[in-house]
C-alpha cells in the first residue's frame, strides 16, 4: 500500500496551504476532499444553482448538524434538515475559499494577547496565544503574495505592521460610490481604508485579473482572479507531480494502532460507497473548525476514549463564530449627492472600503474595550434575492401591478449600500461542538452537535459599532437605514474547537498546531484559534497553515 | 449506444436507485396534474399581463415550477406542501378558483393569506415564480431575458451551460 508523507483532510484554505508547501518541498501528499472538483471553466453565475439550492454543499437530509439553542431555559437540539439552517460552506475542491468575497485583514498584534491587554471578561474563556504577531507576520506576507491579495497600505493606529512596504497588487477597480463614502467618513472624522481583497487586479502566472462580473461572493471565479485554495495553491501543487488529489472522498475517522500515532484514515468513496484506508506518516486535519473537531471525536478508540488527542478534555470546546452583524441603506436617484447616478449604477466594480477606527475603543465616556472592524459593500447583486425581498408591504405579500412597480423602481432608481461588522465572538462554555448521541449522517457517522450561544458582550460591541456605521450612511444621504446585530452565529465564519497552547492540560494543540497527545497529527484550519480577533478568518487561516506547513517540513527533514 | 452504456454504468454503481427515483417522480407528476390549473391561475394572478415585469403566462412559470420542484435538489417536504396547499385552496373555493372573477380571486387569495398555512404557501409560490422570472433562461423561464430586461439587471458571465451544475 502507498504510504504518503502527508495526508491532508480537506482542500480549503488551510489544506491547500499545507499541500502547496509540502509538495514544493518534494514530499508526497494526498489531499482527501469530500466534495467534487469544479474546474475554473465550469463555474458560472447561476443564481439558482449556487445560491438557492444545496449543490455545492451536502443535501441536509444526507449530512447535517444539530444546533443546540436555549429555549425557555432548556437546551434544545434541532437538526438542520428541519430548520434549513445549513452549517456547510462550500464542499468542493478548494472549499469555501472558492466562494468567498475575499475581504481580508490581518489580525492585530493585540489579538494575540487579548487577556494581557484587556484582562478577564466574566463568562468568557479569554487566553493569550502561545505565539505573537511577529511569528505570524512573515506568513501573512507570504499569503499576500502567493494567494494574491490586492490592496493599498495606509498608516493607521490599528493597522498592524508589515514587513513589506505595500501590496504588489494594486486595489481592484472601484465604484464611484467610494467618493461619497470617503467624503462622508471624513466629515465624521472617520478614516476610510482600502480593503485588502483576495482578488487579483493584475494577471499572475496561470491566473487572469478580475473581470468584474458583478457576482463574486457565493460564486466561483471564472478568471482565476479570486485567491481560492484551488487556484492559488492546489493547481501549482498538482504541477509538482507530488500531489494526489482525491475528491469525492469522505473521511470517517483516523485510526491509531499505537497510542501516539495515526496509522491511516478510514475513507469512503462518495460515489461508489467503497471503503478504503489511506496511510501516511503525518496527518493534517483541515476540514473547517466544527468538522475537524467532529472527525477527531469520531476517531475515539481504546487509547483515546474521549476522542483523538483529547486528554485535555478541550476538544470541541470554545468554538468561535464572529460577533457583529450588518446594516444597509438605500441611495436614491433623486437625492444622490456628489456622484452621478449612472456611475453609482455601473455594475461589477468594488466598494473596497473598511473602517478600523473602532478596533479598540478607549473613550472617556464609553470606556475601554475591544471593538471590531467594518466592511462596506453593495448589497449582494443576486437578482432573485433582491426582487424577492421587495415583495412585501406591511407584512403582506405584494402582488399584481403594484409588485411590478415596486420591483422595477427598486432596481432602476436606487442602490443599497451595506456594512458588515466583525467583532470578537468571545469563547465561552456554551459554544462548542460535540457528537450528537442519536443523529448519524448517511455514512453512518454521528453528526456534530453545535451549541452556539454567544457572550452578551459581543452584541453590545456590535451595536456600539452599528450605530456609528448608521451615521456614515446617514451622512451619505442614504434612506431607510437599518442594522441588525444579534447573537446568532454566522455559519460561514467558524473557528476554534482545538485551541492551541503550551499547556497540554488546557489545550488540544501545541504552538505548531500539532496534537499534544498524538505526535503525527496536526490540525491546520481555524480550529487552533483560542480567540478569534475582529476580522474575517481567511487571511489568518492561510497564514497559519503556511506556518504549520513549514514546521511539518522541518519535522520530515529531521526524519 | 453511448447513452445506453452510460445508463448501464450508472445502473451498476447505484443499483436500483435511478429506477426508484424515476418512479417517485412520476408519482409526483400524478399528484401535480390535477392542481396544475390552480397553481397556474394563482401565478397568473400574482403576475398579470400589463405589469412592469413580465407576466406569468408569457414566461412559462408553471412548467418552470414543476421542473424545479421535481429536481432532486428541491426540498422534498416543500414539494409535498406545494401540492397540499393548492388542494387546500381548491377546497376553500369549492374547486372553482380557476374560474373565479379577478376580484373574487383577489378576495380568495387575501383570505387564504390570513391563515398561516395559506400565507406560507403563497410565499412559496411567489418565490418559485420569481425564481423562474429572474433566473438564467436555461431553466426554461425568463424567456429571452425578459425578466432581466424589465429590471435592467443581468446575470453575470459566464452563463451556465447546464442546469444545476449538471447534477
Amino acid at each position: 500500500m502507498n504510504i504518503y508523507d502527508v495526508v491532508i483532510i480537506g482542500s480549503g484554505a488551510s489544506g491547500g496551504a499545507v499541500a502547496y508547501t509540502l509538495c514544493k518541498a518534494g514530499y508526497k501528499v494526498a489531499v482527501l476532499e469530500k466534495g467534487r472538483l469544479i474546474k475554473r471553466g465550469e463555474f458560472s453565475k447561476d443564481e439558482l444553482a449556487y445560491c438557492r439550492r444545496d449543490l455545492v454543499t451536502p443535501n441536509l437530509f444526507d449530512e447535517y448538524h444539530t444546533i443546540e439553542e436555549k429555549v425557555d431555559g432548556e437546551w434544545v437540539a434541532t437538526p438542520t434538515y428541519e430548520s434549513g439552517w445549513s452549517f456547510w460552506n462550500g464542499n468542493i475542491v478548494g472549499g469555501s475559499s472558492n466562494l468567498m468575497s475575499g475581504m481580508l485583514h490581518r489580525l492585530h498584534p493585540d489579538d494575540f494577547r487579548l487577556k494581557s491587554k484587556y484582562g478577564e471578561i466574566k463568562g468568557a474563556n479569554v487566553v493569550d496565544w502561545p505565539i505573537a504577531y511577529a511569528d505570524m507576520e512573515p506568513y501573512y506576507a507570504l499569503t499576500e503574495e502567493l494567494v494574491g491579495i490586492s490592496g493599498h497600505y495606509e498608516k493607521h493606529p490599528f493597522e498592524p505592521y508589515r514587513s513589506t512596504q505595500n501590496f504588489t497588487q494594486s486595489p481592484t477597480k472601484e465604484n464611484a460610490v467610494v467618493k461619497l463614502l470617503d467624503k462622508s467618513c471624513r466629515e465624521l472624522d472617520i478614516t476610510p481604508l482600502v480593503t485588502p481583497r483576495a482578488v487579483l487586479s493584475k494577471d499572475k502566472p496561470g491566473r487572469d485579473a478580475c473581470y468584474y462580473s458583478n457576482l463574486c461572493g457565493s460564486y466561483g471565479c471564472s478568471s482565476g482572479a479570486k485567491g481560492s485554495s484551488r487556484e492559488a495553491l492546489l493547481k501549482p501543487a498538482l504541477a509538482t507531480g507530488n500531489l494526489t488529489l482525491m475528491s469525492n472522498t469522505y473521511v470517517k475517522s483516523l485510526h491509531t494502532d499505537k497510542k501516539e500515532a495515526v496509522d491511516h484514515a478510514v475513507v469512503v468513496d462518495t460515489i461508489t460507497g467503497k471503503e478504503k484506508h489511506i496511510k501516511g506518516k503525518i496527518f493534517v486535519v483541515a476540514a473547517q473548525a466544527h468538522e475537524s473537531a467532529r472527525l477527531l471525536l469520531n476517531s475515539s478508540n481504546a487509547h483515546h476514549p474521549d476522542g483523538l488527542g483529547n486528554s485535555s478534555g478541550e476538544l470541541g470546546k470554545n468554538l468561535l463564530f464572529s460577533g457583529g452583524g450588518s446594516g444597509q441603506g438605500e441611495l436614491h436617484k433623486e437625492s444622490l449627492k456628489h456622484i452621478k447616478f449612472e456611475d453609482l449604477m455601473s455594475t461589477g466594480l468594488f466598494v473596497n472600503r473598511s473602517v478600523l477606527d473602532w478596533y479598540f475603543i478607549d473613550h472617556w465616556w464609553d470606556g475601554k474595550f475591544k471593538g471590531g472592524s467594518v466592511e462596506f459593500m453593495f448589497e449582494h447583486q443576486n437578482i432573485i434575492t433582491r426582487a424577492r425581498k421587495n415583495g412585501y408591504e406591511n407584512g403582506k405579500l405584494l402582488w399584481g401591478k403594484a409588485l411590478g412597480d415596486r420591483v422595477v423602481k427598486r432596481f432602476t432608481e436606487q442602490k443599497s449600500i451595506r456594512f458588515e461588522i466583525f467583532n470578537d465572538w468571545l469563547p465561552n462554555d456554551n459554544c462548542f461542538v460535540s457528537l450528537d448521541p442519536t443523529h448519524k449522517d448517511k455514512y453512518g457517522m454521528p453528526v456534530g452537535k453545535l451549541r452556539v450561544e454567544g457572550h452578551p458582550q459581543d452584541v453590545k460591541v456590535g451595536k456600539y459599532i452599528a450605530k456609528k456605521c448608521e451615521k456614515i450612511l446617514e451622512e451619505m444621504g442614504a434612506k431607510n437605514i437599518y442594522s441588525g446585530v444579534s447573537s446568532a452565529p454566522p455559519q460561514n465564519l467558524v473557528a476554534g474547537g482545538c485551541r492551541f497552547g503550551n499547556d497540554p492540560k488546557t489545550s488540544v494543540l501545541n504552538k505548531y498546531c500539532r496534537s499534544h497527545d498524538v505526535k503525527n497529527l496536526f490540525v491546520a484550519d481555524a480550529s487552533f484559534m483560542p480567540t478569534g480577533g475582529s476580522v474575517a478568518y481567511t487571511w489568518t487561516i492561510y497564514a497559519n497553515a503556511f506556518r504549520v506547513a513549514d514546521h511539518i517540513v522541518d519535522t520530515l527533514k529531521k526524519g | 449506444m453511448i447513452k445506453r452504456r452510460q445508463f448501464l454504468i450508472l445502473g451498476s454503481l447505484l443499483g436500483l436507485s435511478p429506477y426508484i427515483e424515476a418512479k417517485a417522480l412520476s408519482a409526483f407528476e400524478r399528484s401535480f396534474k390535477p392542481i396544475e390549473p390552480t397553481i397556474a391561475a394563482v401565478q397568473e394572478h400574482l403576475f398579470p399581463e400589463g405589469s412592469k415585469i413580465p407576466s406569468a403566462r408569457s414566461m412559462h412559470v408553471t412548467a418552470f415550477l414543476f421542473e424545479t420542484v421535481s429536481h432532486k435538489s428541491y426540498d422534498k417536504d416543500i414539494r409535498a406542501f406545494l401540492i397540499e396547499g393548492a388542494v387546500e385552496l381548491d377546497k376553500r373555493t369549492k374547486g372553482r378558483f380557476v374560474s373565479l372573477s379577478l376580484s373574487d380571486k383577489e378576495k380568495a387569495l387575501r383570505a387564504y393569506e390570513e391563515t398561516n398555512y395559506g400565507s406560507n404557501w403563497l410565499s412559496r409560490i411567489m418565490t418559485l415564480t420569481m425564481e423562474g422570472l429572474f433566473c438564467d433562461p436555461i431553466y426554461g423561464s425568463n424567456v429571452k431575458e425578459a425578466g432581466w430586461k424589465a429590471l435592467n439587471a443581468y446575470g453575470g458571465f459566464p452563463r451556465p451551460k447546464t442546469r444545476y451544475l449538471g447534477v
